[in-house]
């Protein structure tokens, strides 16, 4: 589609073919890019599960003529989705049952119940802001618009937050806006699920949980969910339109990590800020779960056991493979290593520092060659096989070598992130997987008198 | 119930739209261009369009993919818009009219 969108630009006439369900996709994305109309030519049905011959005739019978069509005939324009207007417009008036029914119409919710935005409500968010109610926060890919406080106080609003939450979740969207973060892609239809890592003093003063059973506890709900609506509606991801997981998404969820049960420096010091900011992380994954409980064996320690695990979770999670597959131009993948303060802790009291742990992951993490060539051969043809590209020098020498080796199947330890949070009790741990995106960090900023507005609204 | 008064909260629009290129007044006599982004069967399917765009336009010229830059899995945006930028400049070098982009799914 990107190659369609230039050459439009350049005043060359395109068709971009297209599988079902994947035409409003490519020209929602064109359309962020500038170029109204997009011509597509639709592919019937899943390619992947076609058998040669299927993809013969479909191509001969159906996407031909669609090709012809879409290089010769002339389409109407359509109008930009998007809307015009001030931020501070009312859009809608009515009972709170009539404004429910209409946003739910225009897509503007998650279908759950919400709060409605009135300007009351969003005005005491943004006194939580030092910014001027239409400043911009940020342009968010894919749809390429604007972030300013009122649509952010209008989401958080809806998704239940509290007025105190408005600082985190504008520095959530500075995240999501940042190029390093790339939500460009999200719309993957494996379902990449965003998900926020909160660090520092602010974990407290919001009463976030970082303890057990921490994502659906206290705020993390409300926020993880705000974050989603923002998704939603400032960024323009929308289910069935260009928001393509297979079987939805579960809900946006929020960690946090607190010193008192982290053995080691927390997250956001690692991405360069000090133990005394407040921090939040923007990341995405595809999974949730399974919770491992390492326990120490006559012939293992638990430390031992812990990281032994981890490496074998590794291996099931597919998006992985995307590097060993293609090579350095690889799409971006991350790993997310959750684990309970004891699990933390026996690691750090086995000399195991977060630096050790991504580096141990990174060189431990194998699969057979045979298996990775038959997986990646019979779920994700690319046309070249691994092996081919081993012999051509885009992948390392180890992708030659003889079918029972066992592989490495990250890219680098720097793809391995750990956070430290869950039930201070329990000896579990998981690790969950993403793609297109980087692990994003932003300061949050407080206001001046964020002591005196917390106790406030405590009372 | 309460009259209540909302805002919206969605972004705002920014990007400017401008109408796709017109289109060819027909396929005979021109060239275009294929191409690939590495995935999704193209390596099948553009073959086969190939031909049977020829067997109804015998003179029409098709640029194959494999002559245009490997449009890759790089997703960071400045790698897939220099990318795309570059295949599209090179349409216009080998004097395509068109260009056919595939395969998304």
């Amino acid at each position: 589609m990107r190659p369609a969108v230039e050459a439009e630009k350049l005043g060359l006439p395109t068709v971009t073919i297209a599988t079902s369900g994947f035409t409003v996709l490519a020209r929602t994305l064109a359309r962020a890019s500038g170029i109204d109309g997009l011509r597509i030519a639709e592919y019937p049905g899943p390619m992947g599960i076609d058998t040669p011959a299927t993809v013969r005739e479909k191509i001969g019978a159906r996407v031909v003529d669609a090709v012809i069509e879409g290089l010769l005939r002339e389409a109407p324009g359509s109008a930009p989705a998007a809307r015009a207007g001030a931020p501070s417009d009312i859009v809608l008036r009515g009972d709170a049952d009539e404004i429910a029914r209409e946003f739910a119409e225009r897509e503007w919710t998650d279908g759950l119940p919400i709060v409605p935005p009135t300007m009351a409500r969003v005005e005491r968010f943004l006194a939580y802001t030092g910014l001027a109610p239409d400043a911009q926060i940020g342009i968010l890919p894919a749809a390429n618009l604007r972030a300013v406080p009122l649509n952010v106080a209008a989401n958080a609003v809806m998704a239940g937050c509290r007025p105190e939450h408005m600082p985190l979740l504008v520095a959530a969207v500075e995240a999501l806006a940042d190029e390093h973060c790339n939500l460009y892609n999200i719309g993957s239809t494996s379902a990449l699920v965003p998900f926020l890592v909160v660090n520092g003093p602010v974990v407290r003063d919001l009463g976030i949980e970082f303890g057990g059973q921490l994502i659906s506890r206290g705020p993390n709900p409300a926020i993880g969910r705000a974050l989603g609506l923002m998704v939603r509606n400032l960024a323009g991801f929308r289910p069935a339109r260009n928001y393509m997981g297979t079987f939805g998404y579960p809900l946006p969820f929020v960690l946090a990590e607190d010193p008192s049960t982290n053995p080691w420096p927390s997250f956001h010091v690692e991405q360069g800020f000090e133990e005394g900011d407040s921090a939040v992380t923007v990341g995405v994954t595809n999974n949730w779960g399974p919770s491992s409980e390492p326990s120490a064996t006559l012939d293992m320690s638990a430390a031992e056991v812990a990281l032994e695990l981890l490496c074998r979770e590794i291996p099931k999670k597919f998006r992985l493979y995307d590097f060993p597959t293609i090579g350095p131009k690889a799409e971006t993948v991350m790993v997310t290593l959750v684990l309970s303060p004891p699990v933390a802790k026996l690691l750090a009291d086995a000399g195991y520092d977060k630096r050790a742990i991504r580096e141990h992951v990174h060189e431990h993490a194998r699969m057979p060659l045979r298996e990775f060539e038959w997986i990646t051969h019979h779920t994700f043809p690319r046309g070249v096989t691994v092996r081919q590209r081993a012999q051509a020098g885009v992948l390392p020498p180890e992708f030659m070598g003889a079918p029972d080796d066992r592989v490495r199947l990250l890219k680098g330890p720097e793809v391995v992130h750990v956070v430290v949070c869950g039930d201070p009790n329990r000896n579990r741990l998981m690790s969950f997987e993403g793609g297109h995106t980087v692990p994003t960090t932003r300061r949050i900023v407080l206001p001046p008198d964020w002591s005196a507005r917390l106790a406030a609204a405590r009372r | 119930m309460q009259h209540l008064e909302v805002i919206a909260p969605t972004g705002m629009q920014l990007v400017e739209q401008r109408s796709a290129s017109p289109r060819l007044p027909t396929l005979d006599g021109r060239t275009v261009g294929e191409v690939w982004n590495g995935v999704f069967r193209g390596d099948e399917t553009f073959p086969v369009l190939r031909a049977e765009l020829l067997r109804r336009y015998p003179g029409l010229r098709i640029v194959p993919y494999t002559e245009f830059p490997f449009f890759p899995g790089d997703d960071r945006p400045h790698a897939q818009q220099a990318a795309a930028r570059e295949i599209a400049a090179t349409a216009r070098a080998k004097g395509c009219d068109a260009l056919i982009s595939g395969n998304g799914a």
